[in-house]
């Protein structure tokens, strides 16, 4: 790939021979230095702009020997990717305009990003309706992230909320990344659709919901499992931005369990109340 | 109203036909910056069995290979913007990014259990990941560009890349002084390169 632009730009690659760490630069390009041996051959690298060159050009060799491994994927795995993806921020690039994207440089996650929200938008028209939602749930986190950094973590309860927000996007990573995760979709009563990707073998689901109408201030939606472990509320589920709701981690899933939604007065219940805005056999 | 699976996203990848008939990887990547859920979908048809072969071959256990090449792949969606076309194609940012994840995590376990290591370099496994390889079609231009080497150098690589040893591991395992591996390892790359007709 590349090859006529490549071979007018690399020079001879006899030209960056000589030093004897040169000699490296084939275990570098197929990485097989030790940690040790790799930091101090890319200090050399940084000041040899031959090396640099003849290593690219050597991994599009590497690249042509790894093409050749190619397996057929499980079942599911692309599904899986695609899923994480669509919940997973991406890095922004440095600010500076064209040509900025400096080589190798470990870009900070900025806050500035392609924005999500439009993203989604773009999504929701290519049908892209389940993963929709919980892309939503990657947005909210991701605010809160932002509001973190934005007062500086120095207030206790941001920072407590900045935890639990990275430790249940951990949990929604697991959940999503799963072996055996499944999506499911469907219509809330009155108004909305929830999304739910769920992993017995993690024993969680994660739960996202676009659209569902507004109760009034003093009632809220709750999320309980009902199973034959007994009824267990998940917990209420809080509005968030765009009409998005969640990412809700309800974990404790157990075989023969169901999801069901409620509209409850907005402290919670002890058990659900008729009727179930949703009622969905995991 | 009960929940099911709803045929309600469309075949995917005629989304990503669609989207981008005939364009190639590079310019793929640059959807993929912009947030292009569709164009890294087409990303991961193009790559996505081929980081999944490599990552296998390095790693060997299914389970964690998986993971590894979906963490590389997310890695591809994450940091598409620091792709950067003049310095080596799309493929060989991918692969790099790939082989990179294996050989990190079949060295941390290493780490880890440095007696299991020991064993297992006692039986290496180069010949059946070679045929595995070898056992590929489109593959037969690699497999003829390895068979042009000398044994030594395609010992080398083999167990290098397929296998993800250091130099000085393989070394050990030839039974060769390590100025030795490293200089067939980086004749045996020149010569694969000019051979497969990259960059050359």
């Amino acid at each position: 790939m590349n090859g006529i632009k490549l071979s007018a730009r690399i020079r001879p690659w006899r030209r960056g021979a000589g030093s004897d760490e040169h000699t490296l630069a084939g275990a570098y390009a197929m990485d097989a230095l030790s940690a040790p041996d790799r930091t101090a051959f890319e200090r050399h690298l940084a000041g040899c702009e031959d090396c640099e060159q003849e290593i690219a050009s050597l991994r599009e060799a590497t690249a042509r020997l790894a093409a050749a491994t190619a397996v057929t994927p499980p079942p599911g795995f692309k599904e899986r990717v695609l899923a994480a993806a669509v919940i997973t921020r991406q890095e922004a690039p440095a600010e500076g305009g064209a040509g900025a994207p400096a080589a190798g440089n470990r870009a900070a996650r900025t806050p500035a990003a392609p924005g999500p929200v439009s993203w989604l938008r773009w999504m929701a028209r290519q049908g892209w309706r389940v993963r929709l939602a919980a892309a939503a749930g990657a947005t909210v986190t991701v605010a809160v992230l932002a509001a973190a950094v934005a007062f500086g973590l120095a207030n206790g309860s941001m920072r407590q909320q900045l935890d639990q927000a990275q430790s249940s996007s951990q949990q929604i990573a697991a959940v999503l990344t799963a072996q055996d995760a499944v999506m499911r979709t469907g219509a809330v009563f009155g108004g909305g659709t929830a999304t739910i990707v769920m992993s017995h073998s993690r024993h969680a689901l994660v739960f996202t919901a676009a659209g569902l109408r507004a109760l009034p201030s003093s009632r809220g939606y709750e999320l309980w499992l009902v199973g034959p472990a007994g009824d267990r509320p998940v917990g209420m589920l809080h509005a968030g931005s765009h009409g998005m709701t969640g990412p809700v981690i309800a974990s404790g899933l157990r075989q023969g369990d169901r999801l069901i939604l409620t509209a409850e007065p907005a402290g919670g219940s002890t058990r659900p109340d008729m009727p179930m805005m949703l009622d969905v056999v995991l | 109203m009960r929940a099911s699976d709803r045929p309600e996203h469309r075949n995917p990848a005629r989304h990503a036909q669609d989207a981008a008939p005939g364009a190639d990887l590079a310019a793929q990547l640059g959807l993929v910056a912009r947030g292009n859920a569709t164009a890294f979908e087409a990303v991961y048809e193009q790559v996505g069995p081929s980081v999944l072969g490599l990552v296998r071959s390095v790693i060997r256990d299914p389970a964690q290979s998986e993971e590894v090449a979906q963490d590389v792949l997310l890695e591809v969606w994450r940091t598409a913007f620091k792709f950067d076309t003049s310095r080596g194609s799309a493929i060989a940012w991918i692969m790099t990014l790939a082989h990179r994840r294996a050989v990190d995590r079949v060295r941390s376990v290493q780490k880890e259990s440095e007696r299991e290591r020991r064993t297992a370099a006692a039986d290496i496994p180069y010949d059946e990941v070679t045929e595995a390889v070898e056992s590929r079609l489109d593959r037969e231009r690699v497999r003829r560009c390895l068979g042009s080497l000398t044994e030594l150098q395609r010992e080398s690589v083999t167990l290098a890349y397929y296998g993800g040893y250091t130099y000085g591991q393989v070394a050990t395992l030839l039974g060769i002084p390590t100025g030795t591996v490293k200089t067939r390892m980086r004749d045996a790359l020149i010569r694969l390169r000019d051979c497969l007709g990259v960059a050359g």
